[in-house]
């Protein structure tokens, strides 16, 4: 613990005056991490999510190593298009979850604070704009994101994109799930292919897209039967596993890696032992950093987080042998899209499928609908049988975070499951 | 009971109160009914559409007094405008409302509006939500007029009438802009209430120009024809070209065209607006501060009336700021000659309509205007005052800024009017009513002080700083008639009635810190309630200032608080933190996590000067969060209670990277300002 804290103090200090440097440090503190993941994993998780935690620290070291090949995307962002030009996923949520693990987050966010930015604004959001504008964090080919899921998406791409000066695409996604959204968002989307071509000088073939839009409906697909069948079944797990396969879902879909993930999930999961305590299922992100959550859910027999919302986002009835309407389709009937009740619906099938007890919805500090949506999201869980504990507090920012409090409610709604 | 289908009248409404009128065509209604309106939020609400309905649309923009019923049912950490909204519609003074999905707040509000229950079981009697898109394109505006066509359809199924394209065409009006100098509120949606008083406390006509209040959606007849001739669809498609093509809000993927609303040539000073948990705007703030040369003062509100009294100390240092520069002065002058040559006509330059009202907004009455009726005229403040209600209330001290802000050079009237100049010996007083202390400093007419007393504050403002007069007087030997003037600043400044002229903190701090050390060019003040950075250029005038929000943090009283918590006196916590063994970081600024946190750390033995050095560097980061964000130069003087904690001064010295001029009179700058501007009275 003592590494990180002093890893994290040396990237505040020189990202003030020497941000390369700091960068530098950053980059050979997660390659000595991602040996660690490779070589020393720890042998409690199910073998797919040791393979997880390396793939992630590759993700997150791309853009280190080599940022001119790769895109600063939103977590939603459909990667299927970068994937066909070459260009890394270099997500801003993944960067700041980083960062804050790496314990540099305070200094990131006072940043973007001193340069005006709003203290209530996401602190996924603004650690990275702290970041980037510490120089700490490279500068991108170039800048593709959504308007999905919240209004931060709709501030901080376009900041990036001044701050570094590179060409930036806008995809809209409107509230409504309809045929004609999908239509208006493929349009889009095929735009995007040719601005991308424009970037990158590279051609994308329009059979290697489709077979890759097709690898990501297995992908999906696959992890929904490993939810199911995990349904009574014991899969010990940490926080960050979770979490991790939130971003991947997401901005690996597509990738043979992440379809070789779940395959392995699939397999592992037949050979684990029967389920065991409490089962949560997660709605929104996990504090990773929060001590309080970790002594209630960390390889706990007792009680353990079972499926995290960011996994399951896309809606799987809807699909197209075309692939720009296909990738349309995951975003305009993504369970994040339009009214909180898509969501709410979206999370009650997937904590039944996994016979969860309860539920957590968390409050990121910040996130204004899932705030606006909790007490709503309670009432339905509750009316569906499954208990739902509202947590608030804050995946990235440690200084929003009351660990007093988390503990006892997270303790006192564990009790009053095991009544 | 009807809601006025049958017959016009029925869709006239006042809602405040939820007033009832006896519909006029009462044989059709034949009882007392509840009139509606329809409720907007933003200025991509095509009113021009529900009004070719028949509707009577009005924006929702009044400030609750709290948000009892929003916190209940969302949470308290949305935006406060949101939850405006659902203290109105739950309070049952709205029963039609048509939301844009503006941002996630609204899009909340709409989510629980649909699925939730009024308290009385029933549900509003009209709820949509426009999904506008965020690009400008023609595939959006195609989506655009496709959502248009079925609010029509909807709408029209409710209000049960025709689509009327006369009433379509008379719904557009046109965009008047302010050519005369004038200052702007930008930013996030400003409620009624803070509007009203903000243009009170200014010298120059303020416009509106914030989210909704910008509404710009043009008059451009799309065809030749005649209306009958005009195809419903096409005309749909063009308006909705028009919606999107509006200066664009924040929301829209591209806003470059939001320049135009601060690169005016008569705006003089911009008043940026935003509301808590509303993050949009302080991206365009961050924009804004870099790229302008007119004075700007940013404000935030989370849309109570509360908050709204609470920012009356900024919007008057900053309308003091305004006078003292004199690019800007010339332009209140000639302003002020044309209100008086043209009677209270600048009223009505300043009204920007968008053909809709708003509600309880005041379009005539501004502070311009008040300031003229008031100036030199006793009975006209009494009038503009009584006008409020109450002249001894809160809401009277507001009124009555209207006409304070040009006296702070030529001393000409008080800010309050309470008293004329006196004839004295000679002598003048500042009186500093701050929330722990009250300072009285007494100058003679060389500006040397010739006495001076701190004291308790105690249980009001007013009798503290009677008592502190009074023991300043005795203690100079002289008597309360041989001062020719008094300035009161402070808190409590307003509730003080012995005054001449009251003059906010901000101000009275600079001139302070300029009379003690010439060198000084940042003044940062860290008071019980409140911690200030003030900048100010060679001759002591405020070049920019900011100030901490509501929270504790960063304050007197935060430290107040942790050494209770660590059982030790303020001497003692002041000199704990000198040393250390340990660097202890605390993470929460919010004061109660910061307790929670401190309680653990002492639970884990850690030692108390660790503990303390850890707190310093929480406030010592905050202060210099502001520094930064004010710009600060050399030389820094602290003032304030907190200038005393040795510690403190150590950590903040580092974290600035500089020596802090620490006064032996620092508690007395905000008084001997206020001295100052006393002596300017004469």
């Amino acid at each position: 613990m003592q590494v990180v804290e002093t890893f994290g103090h040396y990237i505040e200090k020189w990202s003030a005056d020497s941000p390369e440097r700091a960068r530098r440090l950053l980059k050979t503190g997660w390659q000595a991490q991602n040996l660690k993941f490779r070589f020393a994993p720890d042998k409690r998780l199910l073998p797919a999510d040791q393979y997880l935690a390396h793939l992630m620290m590759d993700v997150m070291l791309s853009p280190l190593k080599d940022p001119e090949h790769s895109a600063l995307v939103s977590v939603f962002t459909p990667c299927e298009l970068l994937q066909e030009v070459g260009l890394y996923p270099y997500n801003v949520e993944s960067f700041s979850c980083y960062l804050s693990a790496s314990k540099t987050e305070r200094t990131f966010l006072q940043t973007a604070e001193d340069a005006g930015l709003a203290e209530t604004l996401c602190s996924y959001h603004k650690t990275f704009i702290g970041a980037a504008l510490s120089g700490v964090l490279p500068k991108p080919r170039c800048i593709v994101y959504t308007s999905l899921a919240c209004d931060a998406n709709l501030l901080t791409f376009k900041e990036l994109a001044k701050l570094y000066e590179v060409p930036c695409f806008a995809i809209d996604i409107p509230a409504g799930h309809n045929p004609e959204n999908v239509a208006y968002v493929a349009d889009q989307l095929r735009d995007l292919a040719v601005f991308l071509e424009k970037s990158t000088g590279k051609k994308i073939d329009a059979e290697s897209l489709r077979e890759r839009t097709k690898r990501s409906k297995r992908t999906l697909e696959g992890y929904d039967t490993f939810q199911k069948a995990r349904a009574d079944k014991y899969v010990p797990t940490d926080l960050v596993s979770p979490l991790y396969s939130g971003m991947t879902q997401n901005i690996l879909l597509g990738t043979q890696k992440e379809e070789d993930y779940v395959n392995r999930l699939l397999s592992e999961v037949e050979k684990a032992g029967p389920s065991k305590g409490k089962r949560i299922y997660w709605m929104h992100i996990i504090p990773f950093w929060s001590d309080a959550v970790k002594k209630e859910f960390v390889f706990n027999e007792k009680a353990q987080i079972v499926g995290c919302e960011l996994s399951q986002v896309a809606n799987l009835e809807h699909h197209s042998e075309d692939p720009y309407e296909d990738m349309a389709m995951r975003l305009v009937y993504h369970a994040l899209n339009g009214s909180i009740m898509n969501r709410i619906d979206a999370g009650i099938r997937h904590a039944k499928e996994t016979k969860a007890d309860g539920a957590v919805w968390f409050n990121h500090w910040g996130c204004k609908h899932t705030l606006g949506g909790s007490q709503l999201a309670k009432r339905k869980f509750e009316a569906e049988g499954i208990p739902m504990l509202i947590l608030d507090g804050d995946g990235c920012d440690r200084s929003h975070g009351g660990e007093g409090q988390t503990s006892t409610r997270l303790g006192a709604f564990l009790e009053m499951l095991n009544e | 009971m009807p809601y006025g289908n049958d017959c016009d009248a029925c869709f006239y409404t006042m809602l405040h109160g939820n007033e009832k009128r006896r519909c006029p065509q009462n044989e059709k209604c034949g009882e007392d009914v509840t009139l509606n309106k329809t409720y907007y939020v933003c200025k991509y609400t095509p009113i021009e559409l529900l009004k070719a309905f028949g509707g009577e649309c009005e924006i929702l923009n009044t400030m609750p007094e709290g948000f009892d019923y929003a916190d209940e049912i969302a949470h308290p950490n949305i935006c406060g405008f949101g939850k405006s909204v659902l203290e109105a519609v739950l309070a049952g003074e709205v029963k039609e409302l048509v939301l844009v999905n503006c941002c996630d707040t609204i899009r909340s509000v709409y989510d629980l509006l649909k699925e939730m229950e009024l308290p009385d079981g029933s549900h509003l009697d009209f709820l949509y939500m426009v999904d506008m898109l965020h690009l400008g394109n023609a595939c959006s505006r195609e989506r655009v007029a496709a959502q248009l066509k079925e609010l029509a359809k909807k709408y029209g199924e409710y209000k049960g009438r025709e689509f009327d394209v006369k009433a379509f065409r008379n719904a557009f009006a046109p965009k008047e802009r302010m050519t005369q100098p004038h200052l702007a509120v930008l930013g996030a949606r400003m409620g009624d209430e803070l509007f009203e008083m903000t243009k009170r406390c200014m010298p120059l006509p303020v416009v509106n120009e914030s989210c909704v209040n910008n509404r710009s959606v043009a008059w451009t007849w799309p065809e030749d024809g005649t209306d009958e001739a005009i195809d419903f669809d096409a005309l749909m498609d063009w308006y909705a070209g028009e919606l999107l093509g509006q200066i664009p809000c924040m929301r829209m993927m591209d806003n470059t065209g939001r320049k135009q609303l601060y690169q005016d040539p008569s705006l003089k000073g911009i008043i940026y607006h935003t509301v808590k948990f509303c993050d949009f705007y302080s991206f365009e703030y961050a924009e804004i501060k870099s790229h302008t040369d007119v004075p700007i003062l940013k404000i935030e509100s989370d849309y109570t009336v509360q908050s709204s009294g609470q920012l009356l100390t900024r919007l008057e240092a900053f309308s003091e700021s305004l006078e003292l520069n004199p690019e800007i002065a010339e332009a209140i002058w000639e302003a002020r000659s044309r209100a008086e040559t043209d009677g209270s006509a600048a009223g009505g330059q300043m009204q920007m309509s968008d053909g809709s009202g708003s509600l309880g907004q005041s379009q005539t009455a501004n502070g311009f205007t008040v300031l003229e009726q008031a100036q030199g005229n006793d009975d006209a403040r009494n009038f503009a005052a009584g006008q409020s209600g109450n002249r001894d209330s809160a809401q009277a001290g507001m009124a009555g800024q209207a006409w304070g802000g040009a006296r702070l050079q030529n001393g000409s009237a008080g800010r309050y009017g309470r008293r004329r100049n006196q004839m004295g010996k000679g002598y003048f007083a500042g009186i500093d009513s701050g929330s722990t202390s009250t300072d009285v400093v007494i100058l003679n007419q060389e500006k040397e002080i010739v006495a001076s007393i701190i004291l308790p504050t105690g249980a009001g403002a007013a009798i503290g700083a009677e008592r502190a007069l009074e023991q300043a007087l005795q203690k100079a030997e002289l008597k309360r008639e041989d001062i020719n003037a008094v300035v009161t600043t402070g808190y409590g400044r307003t509730a003080i009635q012995d005054g001449d002229k009251s003059i906010t903190e901000i101000t009275c701090h600079a001139r302070g810190a300029h009379f003690l050390d010439p060198r000084v060019r940042t003044v940062v003040d860290i008071g019980g309630q409140d911690s200030k950075v003030i900048r100010l250029d060679e001759d002591g005038s405020v070049k920019n200032f900011v100030m901490n929000d509501k929270c504790a943090a960063g304050t007197g009283r935060f430290l107040e608080m942790m050494a209770r918590t660590m059982e030790m006196s303020l001497d003692e916590i002041g000199k704990a933190g000198l040393s250390y063994d340990e660097d202890i970081t605390i993470s929460s600024m919010c004061t109660v996590f910061a307790e929670s946190e401190v309680v653990s750390l002492i639970a884990q033995n850690k030692k108390p000067d660790d503990i303390v050095h850890g707190l310093n560097k929480a406030v010592a980061a905050k202060t210099a969060s502001l520094v930064k964000r004010v710009g600060g130069a050399e030389a820094y003087m602290m003032t304030g209670g907190v200038a005393q904690n040795q510690g403190l001064v150590k950590t903040l010295e580092e974290r600035l990277g500089t020596k802090l001029i620490i006064s032996d009179k620092a508690q007395l700058c905000g008084a001997i300002g206020a001295a100052l501007y006393a002596v300017d009275m004469g």
